[in-house]
């Protein structure tokens, strides 16, 4: 048996209201292999989305453990967990989260830029310059590269987004309602766009959704209530 | 690169950042620019006072000073090039029969003098005089009309009475002509057979003998020359050796201090009276340190006034970049999300106010420079298009605005904005590294 690149075991989380202690994840086990989809449905409130940012490190578990490649991660120090996310991780969200003030092909390049010194960014700029044009052209957006946010599409934002997400070739894309915002048609399109690059890169994918069609274009479901996973 | 990159980004993309920049310009120009002038100010009026002052002098002589002997003593020393005796006196010089105007405002006449009736009355021995000041320059100076110079020998009595040498300015102004009567109107202290020490009034009569102009229009408008006897006469009458200053030129203006103090010694020894501190020698720049101290407490006050302009821009500057964080909350979560730490956001917006700082260090630097240079031309070309006169170069004897750019305190200038603008760029920035993430990526 291979090992996971991304395993939860026993994840807790709750959070602090006054001296009151909600819990929000109690005792998850997940795992996700190489090459694998896994969608997360659940209702509003089940921890979709909190589990998604503990296992991307954005915050820590309450208890629990989380594995990348078989290593105990979730314990190490806040630079290193950030190195580790820009490495391993790329995240697409609902909103996009583009910087207004850079055009696309900026948005995409700030990823290289995350993890390198101003030094070292300029011995590399023509390559990272290049990969990332060859990213939006893959996400069939190479004549919008100089636009800002505000003068692309929903589809194409997210596109845009996906773009950020692939550019440091990441292991893991864990997705939070990535057509949540989307119209049905421009939805279909950015969905088949997520899955063939998938397919071509062998990545892993994380997906939160409310949508049991795309859910079911995933190989395996993982259902979600009250902190619990399901099913 | 990413901290940079972004800074760069929100500070191109924001005009409202530029009001922090314009600020800090505005501040760095004028701190350049006002002690620049300032300092060339300072420079000028310490050269013109100097023109106008012997190098040495000692004050305070008492009165059983043997002036003789003090004198011999004096010109004994290596260093010193020329001595003269003088006696000081104050009075009022007036027209016969005319009336006193109204005493000025305190300090009026500070500057430039010259409004005020009470006058210092210089007794001086002329040619003495000229071997330690620039009296005889004085007396030819290109200013003064032909009709208003003196004869060959100034203050030789005239139609049998004693000469007054005044300031051009005044003379000028008071319409004054070579041969114009006055009557100069003093006191001197009387003590009559029981000991006691009284003023009496003493007037007498003057001849206008010419004109004189020095660098320092405060001392020509506060001071008219006669011949020392004159005064002896007059003031001293039992005193026919009676001698109030020395005033001395020395060979070698870099030692000027270590002479003042090896003559202050002779001083002592010549008055035998080492115990009192009687007579004083002082430098030229001692003499005039209350005037020349004033000018560089102006400096101060002015620099104290600018540095709190740059308070003033930096809160502006603190204003913006806390704006910009509120805005770019959303920006926060994304950061974090591709690999960002908590001290990365924070150097973001670090950035941003130290490149709006450095910005405006260099352009308030380079304007400020440009300005000093070229302020004769501001002000001339202020006054064709306002009529507005910002600094009256005549008041002053000038032929243009004086300014002098010491790169020292250029530097300390930049450093004191970049010091306030890190100061006002950590709190946006510290705010901006507490803020949540996942609560701008929940929000959207």
């Amino acid at each position: 048996m291979t090992t996971p690149v991304l395993q939860a075991t026993a994840v807790h989380k709750h959070y602090r209201l006054g001296k009151r202690e909600i819990p929000v994840l109690r005792g998850i086990d997940l795992s996700v292999a190489a090459g694998e989809t896994v969608a997360l449905l659940g209702a509003s409130g089940a921890g979709k989305s909190t589990l998604l940012h503990v296992l991307g490190l954005l915050d820590p578990p309450s208890s629990g453990e989380v594995h990348y490649d078989g290593r105990r991660v979730d314990a190490l120090p806040i630079g290193q967990r950030a190195a580790l996310r820009h490495a391993q991780v790329g995240f697409v969200f609902q909103f996009y989260h583009l910087i207004p003030e850079l055009t696309a092909l900026q948005n995409v390049l700030l990823a290289r830029m995350m993890a390198t010194s101003v030094f070292a960014y300029w011995g590399q700029r023509k390559q990272a310059r290049q990969k990332a044009i060859a990213m939006l052209e893959q996400v069939g957006l190479g004549d919008r590269l100089h636009h800002r946010p505000t003068e692309l599409s929903g589809g194409e934002r997210q596109r845009v987004a996906i773009a950020r997400a692939l550019l440091a070739e990441p292991k893991v894309v864990l997705a939070d309602e990535p057509t949540g915002n989307l119209d049905s048609t421009t939805a279909r399109g950015v969905v088949d766009l997520m899955f063939s690059i998938q397919q071509q890169r062998g990545l892993a994918f994380l997906l939160v959704t409310h949508d049991e069609r795309l859910a079911q274009r995933c190989h395996r479901v993982v259902r979600m209530q009250d902190g619990v996973v399901v099913r | 690169m990413y901290r940079l990159f972004l800074a760069i980004r929100y500070l191109v993309t924001r005009p409202i950042n530029l009001l922090g920049m314009a600020g800090i310009t505005i501040s760095v120009w004028a701190l350049v620019v006002v002690v620049s002038l300032f300092t060339g100010f300072i420079n000028v009026i310490e050269h013109h006072v100097h023109q106008a002052s012997a190098d040495l002098v000692v004050v305070n002589l008492p009165p059983w000073a043997n002036s003789r002997k003090l004198v011999a003593a004096l010109e004994a020393d290596p260093q010193v090039a020329g001595v003269t005796t003088r006696l000081l006196h104050h009075g009022l010089l007036l027209r016969p029969g005319h009336r006193p105007p109204p005493t000025p405002l305190p300090g009026r006449s500070a500057l430039h003098g010259g409004d005020q009736p009470f006058l210092f009355v210089q007794g001086i021995d002329p040619r003495s005089e000229a071997k330690v000041t620039g009296f005889d320059d004085w007396l030819i100076h290109a200013d003064i009309p032909k009709e208003l110079r003196a004869m060959d020998q100034a203050l030789l009595p005239r139609d049998g009475l004693p000469t007054v040498l005044v300031g051009l300015q005044r003379l000028t102004r008071e319409g004054l002509r070579v041969g114009d009567r006055l009557v100069l109107t003093t006191a001197r202290i009387e003590t009559d057979p029981q000991g006691r020490r009284s003023p009496r009034k003493v007037q007498f009569d003057l001849v206008v003998g010419g004109a004189f102009k020095t660098a320092h229009s405060g001392f020509d408008g506060n001071t008219v020359f006669v011949a020392a006897d004159t005064l002896r006469q007059n003031l001293f009458p039992d005193t026919p050796d009676a001698v109030q200053e020395v005033a001395l030129r020395v060979h070698d203006q870099q030692q000027l201090e270590a002479t003042a103090g090896r003559l202050q010694r002779t001083v002592n020894r010549v008055l035998e009276r080492d115990q009192y501190a009687w007579a004083s020698v002082l430098t030229w720049r001692e003499k005039n340190s209350g005037f020349l101290e004033s000018v560089q407490h102006q400096r101060a006050l002015m620099q104290v006034v600018l540095v709190v302009i740059m308070v003033v821009a930096a809160f502006l500057m603190l204003a913006t970049l806390s704006m910009m964080v509120t805005e770019k909350v959303s920006d926060i979560g994304i950061l974090c999300a591709m690999g960002g730490t908590p001290l990365g956001v924070t150097t973001v917006f670090l950035a941003c106010g130290l490149v709006i700082t450095a910005c405006g260090i260099v352009a308030g630097t380079l304007l400020g420079i440009v300005t000093g240079i070229y302020l004769e031309e501001v002000r001339q070309a202020l006054r064709w298009t306002t009529g507005i006169d910002l600094f009256p170069i005549d008041v002053y004897n000038l032929e243009r605005v004086p300014s002098a750019i010491d790169p020292m305190w250029l530097l300390q200038v930049a450093g004191m904005a970049m010091a306030t603008g890190l100061l006002v760029s950590v709190l946006p920035a510290w705010r901006a590294s507490r803020h949540d993430p996942l609560v701008s990526l929940r929000a959207g």
